[in-house]
């Protein structure tokens, strides 16, 4: 039977569907790696890639991430808005540090290498944000 | 004859005695060592030893802080600061991980008629660091400085 104010399980329900759908069709499978080189305490060469998964990846989403997206459906153009916050959220994943140190005749030269490993995230893109996760 | 060799054994015999006698008059100095001062970095080092080693179900707290120059060719103060914050976050990371997994040492020396012509050191690092937190960055005169932090508990390293 239902209220004078409608049936409020059935509705949510509908509108939960509703927004499932909307998220699913807009998601997509992102490959991300992330490295660059200071030499001598100045940043040398920084090198970001995204690319579309080729075949479907695998794992669990953790670790999510929000970014504004002012209704753009580009990943690229999003995090090079949100570039600080992006790159924090990469360092809170971990990072493969290679550090090379050379003293020749009291002479020092340095080269650090900070890696973010390729890593498969999911990104469903919607209004007014795009949710990030790493598939683990 | 026989008079004479016994007078000159009876001489060089008093000859020795009176060496012997003098040596023990003029005793060599003895370098007097000063208790404290050897037992005071013995017991330092044990403190930091103490502070530094991980215990079960104690967290550690590791706090470094990295520098990183920006290059001179910059565009604007803004790309200056982006690119040394960067070098300075790596700087941190290394030396994060420098405290956490150690560093491998390698030295040579090359000599030459006894006189030092090249003198070669090599560091190197390499570990995966996750977790850490940026707290605080400074910027002055084309420097940055980033103070890092990580906590570490004994359970990220049980096996």
């Amino acid at each position: 039977m239902r209220s004078r104010d409608g049936n409020h399980a059935f509705s949510l329900s509908i509108c939960a569907i509703i927004l499932f759908y909307s998220l699913a069709l807009s998601a997509g499978e992102y490959l991300i790696s992330y490295r660059y080189i200071v030499k001598d305490t100045i940043i040398y060469n920084e090198v970001l890639n995204i690319s579309h998964a080729m075949h479907k990846c695998y794992g669990n989403p953790s670790n999510i991430l929000f970014l504004e997206t002012d209704s753009s459906k580009n990943l690229k153009q999003i995090i090079a808005k949100n570039d600080e916050k992006f790159r924090n959220y990469l360092f809170k994943l971990g990072l493969q540090i290679e550090h090379q140190e050379e003293t020749i005749n009291l002479q020092n030269t340095s080269t650090t290498i900070i890696t973010f490993k390729t890593t498969c995230f999911k990104v469903d893109f919607n209004e007014n944000f795009a949710k990030i996760a790493a598939l683990k | 004859m026989k008079y004479s060799i016994a007078l000159l054994t009876l001489l060089s015999a008093a000859s020795f005695a009176a060496q012997t006698a003098v040596t023990k008059i003029t005793p060599m100095p003895t370098q007097k060592v000063n208790p404290l001062k050897t037992s005071c970095p013995k017991q330092h080092e044990t403190s930091y030893l103490q502070s530094a080693v991980l215990k079960q179900n104690k967290q550690l707290l590791i706090s470094v802080v990295g520098q990183g120059v920006a290059p001179t060719n910059t565009s604007s103060p803004a790309q200056a600061y982006a690119l040394a914050k960067r070098a300075a976050v790596a700087d941190a990371y290394r030396l994060i991980a420098e405290k956490v997994k150690g560093v491998k040492v390698d030295g040579q020396d090359y000599i030459k008629n006894m006189m030092v012509k090249r003198s070669t050191i090599r560091t190197f690092v390499s570990a995966m660091v996750k977790n850490a937190n940026v707290v605080e960055t400074t910027f002055k005169e084309g420097l940055c400085e980033v103070e890092m932090e990580i906590m570490l508990s004994h359970s990220q390293f049980a096996q």
